[in-house]
């Protein structure tokens, strides 16, 4: 088989529905970072290549008081740069600067990254963490809505229907009390595909956990929350104690696979290494946060 | 599929094409605009070599489809500066040595310029990061880094020297930066030719099976297809290295899994691609050893039924799935055990690792009418490639024509064909000139990378730390083929005491055959795993006996008189002076600080040789062209030292001499680039025919001045007397009147013969000439939870007898260290059931600029007796240290006996866990 299929560039949503609810197989490309990977090692199973780097309304990132959405033509080099402060930016920066290199990321989406759906992607624990939502439109059936945690259904596998386009992903914006941490675990420093990857997001009202959320990149078919560990704190305060039972229920809950990048093992240990970690960060920069 | 039309703005400039759908804007700058400065050297994203500026962003070409460029703005390197109206950052690259192979620099200088544009006085950090996704493969990055220091001094700094700029000893820029730096550099997949057809393998997907039939029928018919060869209708014999066993398809049975079958040849690269998944092989399956200690068991496994079919040069045991062994013994070993205080054992072992270089193999034919055949290839040994060709395909060697390429990065990679006899074959075959170009896939899958080893020590050491006894064993596993398996062992045996005294030897070096892709010779073959095993194993004896690892090291170290363990005299010794200024340079003697760990390693290596010839000719103008038949690969030898040398042996200004490229048609034989042989025997062969020329011009001259020659001094362009500078006489007079009237050109020539120093014990090599000395000092620290390594310093220090030009030195140092680092800490080409598991570079980790920690090069001067100026090798040593530094300073820090490499967070880890538990 050989590449051979036909190219259109899209100029605003409604066209690129339409184009998506037309006949064959449409492949949807904004970064083109993963399409063009897949072009490389073999011909793309298209008879249509979409090209949605021209719609504008993708574009855009929108912030209120309380959420966040991302057009799903944001790069990865245009949310480095952005700059909306407290614990929102110190979650999405680290991973930023840790999202592959300066040049994937000046192309790379966050809409391409979700729709991939890899499971080492290093987006999705920081939007799973956000509560993150996807938002869905096609021609036949308008727009819907679904918990990221939904959309995932395996490796590179979603619930996008074939005629659906992915618009944007609504988050929470956290509250400026809220704590974050993450920490991609890579070969190297620069360009590495993660061996973990955890986001965490915290909020603690006088002394015990109010909301948590742990999410783990590369330990599962799909970027997942670990829930069990997030219950464990819930309601508690965020002692030692607790903080080791969660990293071991997080790491229990992690799925991991032995492959060429890495044991299971250590994936699993480097989970509970790691959400303890972050969870103590946040529980020494609580003790040493002023008072309200 | 039809084309559609691209508007974009290119250069500053409107252009219009016609694209396919498919095409990637890489493919339109490339093959539709034939704008080769963009490179591909992965075609995943994953390098940077074809980086362009998309709307003022530094992007991946590859990574963008041509239609979605539509509308916008695309930089290339052609745009950024030309040869004559250089940008600062290509005038920067020149003059700081950031440009060694130059494949990766049209990339680096786009990713720069985004930088700098946006940002123009940025911090380290913010250079480091920008040009993190820009893989180099030759300087380790410090001098690009370098390069913009330089650009943020413009101007306040000015440059005072009394020296010529290209005086011995001076820094300076390589006369083919130029091209480089431009993007016109012509590399191998450059090459185009009129109707060129492209070319593709059929590869085995079995490890290791019988071939019952190959059926290429259906390959044949696809529109687009014009030739297909198997082993079955060539004419083919064995060729290789020291050992012959390999041919170019596999015939009766595939002994790896990637192992060529069949080659077609068709109008594009995508048809060539999908006519070989047409060929139909069938297969039964045979079964397959991977292990190379498995493979040496009675019963295993054989992977070549007869090894008598195989012509070698060595002699040798050999039989069953042993390809060579060798063998070193000194003193009396017993004794020596029976003496010692402490007796330390050690089992280390190192994987596969990948040359790497950033440029893919490829090659281009072209079938002449006469019976001939050119060959553009991107070789490190365009002579000994003919050589191989005549071997291979059972024809003279003079009827081969090979022209090399500018090489994007060799280390070994590009020691032995990989494409040119298919290319052959398919251009006549296909009577159209025909292009074949490894993916990287299969450059990491199938192109032969370093020998994996295993490596057991047992050494005797007295309480006062002398080195009384030692057992090594090494068992290198060559693949399925062994072409370079027995020189891999034997300068394995030659560095298994490394540069110290140890009386009493055993040294045994193995080479195994397994159903594995073949191993070769890559950038100091067998020294980084003698280094780390050995250097790592001399930190326990240290440990065992309760002394500072530099105090034992030189307790035991090689001074002038000593002798080799085959019996070479050494005279001139320097590595105790290496260790010393490397360790200062990290504060060795100073209090470790908590969480720091050190530690230090040594090698020693050859310089050189093999045969040359080198020529210097007049032109009738007083210029002068250099005539060699050698090769560089990047290090910049030939338009650096070798050119600097050849000016000081005649005595006029560098510009005065123009380095002449051909090919072997046209050049003077070479054994190639390879060995640390460059500036030791081209730089030896270029400065004696350029002190043959210059006593043939001084005679020249003293007809015309009315003077005995011995009165006479060249300077500048012109001849005079001694002290009387006003009777003179300009080259251009005396080349032109000799060319005019006298019979032409005057030539200097110097040919160089291989004559080893003397040994007293048999060895195949035997001696190294001119042996080189380095040490290494590392300071790291180490995440204790997570496992991951953090070099923060890094001192290697290396005798190279005379520094020619420094620049080459430090490039050489610097790109060897962070290749060497490579090793220590990510780079290993995974197998399982002999197929390679991440030949990519997403998966297959060279570092970034953001991994490099900062390197102190330190020049040490010992000149060599060999040879003027006393040069020695430097090319491949800094490789080998970096893998024993390393692992000696986390043993140190963890108190954990390191075995295996690479040291990535989960070896690490383990090691950690271990010592805790």
């Amino acid at each position: 088989m050989i590449n051979d299929f036909e190219f259109v560039q899209a100029h605003d949503i409604p066209a690129a529905l339409q184009a998506l609810a037309g006949e064959g197989r449409i492949i949807p490309v904004a970064g083109g970072t993963n399409v063009l990977v897949n072009m490389k090692r073999a011909p793309l199973p298209a008879d249509l290549v979409l090209d949605l780097t021209r719609v504008e309304a993708l574009a855009p990132i929108t912030t209120g008081r309380d959420h966040v959405r991302f057009g799903a033509n944001v790069t990865f080099a245009q949310l480095l740069e952005w700059s909306p402060g407290g614990p929102l930016q110190e979650l999405v920066r680290p991973m930023c600067m840790g999202f592959a290199g300066p040049l994937i990321r000046n192309l790379a989406t966050v809409g391409g990254n979700v729709c991939d759906a890899s499971p080492a992607a290093d987006v999705s624990p920081v939007l799973l963490a956000l509560d993150a939502q996807v938002e869905l439109e096609s021609a036949a059936e308008g727009s819907r809505v679904l918990a990221l945690t939904d959309f995932f259904q395996g490796v590179r596998r979603t619930a996008r229907r074939r005629d659906e386009l992915l618009t944007g992903i609504s988050c929470d914006r956290p509250r400026e009390d809220e704590r974050v941490f993450y920490y991609k675990l890579g070969k190297r420093r620069a360009d590495a595909i993660s061996i973990v990857s955890v986001a965490i997001r915290l909020r603690l009202e006088a002394g015990k956990v109010e909301m948590a959320r742990i999410a783990l990149g590369a330990v599962a078919p799909v970027a997942m929350r670990a829930t069990d560990a997030e219950t464990v704190l819930l309601d508690g305060a965020l002692s030692d104690q607790t903080i080791a039972e969660a990293a071991s229920v997080a790491a229990r809950e992690a799925q991991p696979i032995d492959d060429f990048r890495s044991g299971g093992a250590y994936r699993r240990q480097m989970v509970e290494t790691l959400v303890a970690r972050g969870l103590r960060q946040i529980a020494a920069h609580r003790q040493g946060a002023p008072s309200a | 599929m039809t084309k559609r039309t691209l508007n974009f703005t290119l250069n500053g400039q409107a252009e219009t094409l016609e694209v396919a759908p498919r095409a990637r804007l890489l493919d339109a700058l490339r093959v539709d605009l034939n704008l080769t400065g963009t490179k591909e050297g992965c075609g995943t994203g994953d390098c940077g070599s074809c980086t362009v500026l998309l709307d003022g962003k530094p992007v991946n070409s590859c990574m963008v489809f041509a239609l979605q460029a539509e509308g916008r703005d695309v930089t290339t390197i052609e745009g950024v500066g030309k040869p004559r109206a250089l940008h600062p950052i290509q005038q920067a690259m020149i003059r700081s040595g950031g440009i060694q192979c130059g494949f990766c620099t049209p990339g680096m200088v786009l990713s720069l310029k985004g930088l700098l544009d946006q940002n123009p006085k940025p911090d380290e950090d913010e250079v480091r990061r920008a040009i993190s996704s820009n893989l180099c493969r030759c300087t380790g990055y410090s001098k690009i880094l370098d390069a913009v220091k330089l650009l943020a001094d413009e101007g306040t700094t000015t440059e005072t020297t009394e020296q010529k700029p290209w005086a011995i000893g001076a820094r300076m820029a390589r006369g083919d930066a130029v091209d480089k730096v431009t993007g016109k550099a012509v590399y191998g997949e450059d090459v185009r030719l009129s109707r060129m057809l492209y070319g593709a393998l059929v590869r085995s997907t079995f490890a290791h099976a019988k071939i019952r039939s190959v059926d290429v029928t259906e390959a044949l018919n696809l529109p687009g297809v014009k030739a297909v060869v198997t082993g079955q209708d060539t004419e083919m014999g064995y060729f290789g290295y020291e050992v012959r066993d390999l041919r170019i398809f596999a015939l009766d049975k595939v002994r790896y899994n990637g192992e060529p079958i069949a080659a077609v040849a068709a109008t594009t690269p995508d048809i060539a691609r999908e006519a070989a998944s047409l060929v139909r092989v069938d297969y039964e399956e045979l079964p397959a050893v991977f292990d190379p200690e498995a493979a040496l068991t009675e019963g295993a496994p054989l992977v070549h039924d007869s090894l008598e079919d195989y012509e070698i040069d060595w002699e040798t045991e050999r039989g069953g799935n042993l390809c060579y062994k060798v063998e070193v013994t000194d003193g009396d070993l017993e004794r020596g055990f029976a003496e010692a205080d402490h007796i330390v054992r050690g089992v280390y072992e190192t994987p596969v690792a990948h040359p790497g270089s950033i440029e893919p193999h490829s090659s281009t034919a072209c079938a002449e009418s006469s019976g001939r055949i050119t060959i553009w290839t991107t070789t490190q040994k365009p002579f000994v490639f003919r050589s191989y060709l005549a071997q291979a395909l059972k024809r003279p060697i003079s009827s081969f024509r090979i022209v090399p390429t500018a090489i994007g990065g060799g280390f070994g990679g590009k020691l032995f064909p990989v494409l040119e006899p298919y290319v052959v074959l398919l251009a006549e075959r296909a009577g159209l000139p025909v292009q074949m170009t490894l993916t990287r896939e299969e450059e990491m899958a199938a192109t032969m990378g370093r020998h994996p080893s295993r490596i057991e020590i047992e050494t005797g050491v007295r309480s006062d730390g002398s080195l009384v006894a030692h057992r090594l064993r090494m068992l290198f596993n060559t693949g399925a083929y062994g072409p370079y398996g027995p020189n891999t062992a034997a300068l394995g045996s030659l560095m298994a005491t490394g540069p110290y005294r140890i009386p009493n030897l055993e040294i045994t070096g193995l080479i195994a055959y397994t159903n594995t892709p073949p191993n070769g010779s890559v950038r100091c073959p067998g020294g980084p795993q003698l280094a780390f095993a050995l250097e790592t194993h001399l930190d326990r004896v240290a440990r065992a006996v309760g002394m500072d690892p530099l105090e034992l090291r030189m307790k035991n170290a090689w001074e002038n008189g000593d002798t080799t363990c085959t019996g070479q005299v050494l005279d001139s010794v320097s590595i105790k002076e290496c260790m010393r200024k490397a360790a200062d340079a990290i504060g060795w003697d100073k209090p470790r600080p908590p969480g720091v760990g050190r530690g230090i390693a040594c090698n020693w290596w050859v310089s050189g040789t093999w045969g040359t010839q080198t020529l210097i000719e007049s032109n009738e103008d007083g210029t002068f062209r250099l005539i060699s038949g050698c090769v560089d690969m990047g290090t910049g030898g030939m338009s650096g030292a070798i050119m600097q040398m050849a000016a000081e042996g005649l005595g006029v200004p560098i510009d005065a001499i123009q380095l002449v490229s051909g090919d072997t048609d046209t050049l003077p034989w070479d054994h190639g680039h390879g060995g640390s042989r460059m500036t030791f025997t081209i730089g030896r062969s270029a400065y004696e025919a350029a002190r043959d020329l210059r006593q043939q011009l001084l005679t020249e001259a003293s007809g015309h001045l009315e003077a005995p020659p011995e009165e006479l001094v060249i300077e500048g362009y012109r001849v005079h007397v001694r002290g009387q500078e006003e009777r003179s006489v300009p080259l251009s007079k005396i080349c032109y009147a000799r060319h005019k009237k006298h019979g032409g050109p005057m030539v200097g020539v110097s040919s160089i013969l291989d004559e080893p120093p003397p040994t007293t014990k048999p060895h195949p090599i035997g001696a190294f000439p001119a042996p080189s000395f380095c040490a290494h000092a590392v300071e790291l620290t180490v995440d204790e939870d997570t496992g991951e390594v953090r070099v923060t310093r890094y001192a290697a220090a290396h005798d190279v007898g005379k520094a020619i030009n420094p620049i080459g030195c430090e490039g050489q140092i610097e790109g060897g260290v962070v290749m060497g680092l490579g090793l220590a800490l990510m780079e290993e080409l995974r197998e399982k059931d002999g197929r390679v598991q991440n030949p990519n570079f997403a998966d297959y980790l060279l570092l970034t600029a953001e991994d490099v920690p900062p390197i102190e090069s330190i020049l040490v001067e010992q000149p060599a007796t060999e040879g003027p100026f006393g040069v020695k090798g430097v090319g491949e040593p800094p490789i080998a240290p970096p893998t024993g530094a390393v692992a000696n300073a986390l043993a140190e820090l963890l108190g954990a006996d390191v075995g295996r490499l690479p040291l990535s967070p989960e070896e690490v880890s383990s090691l950690i866990r271990t010592v805790r538990s």
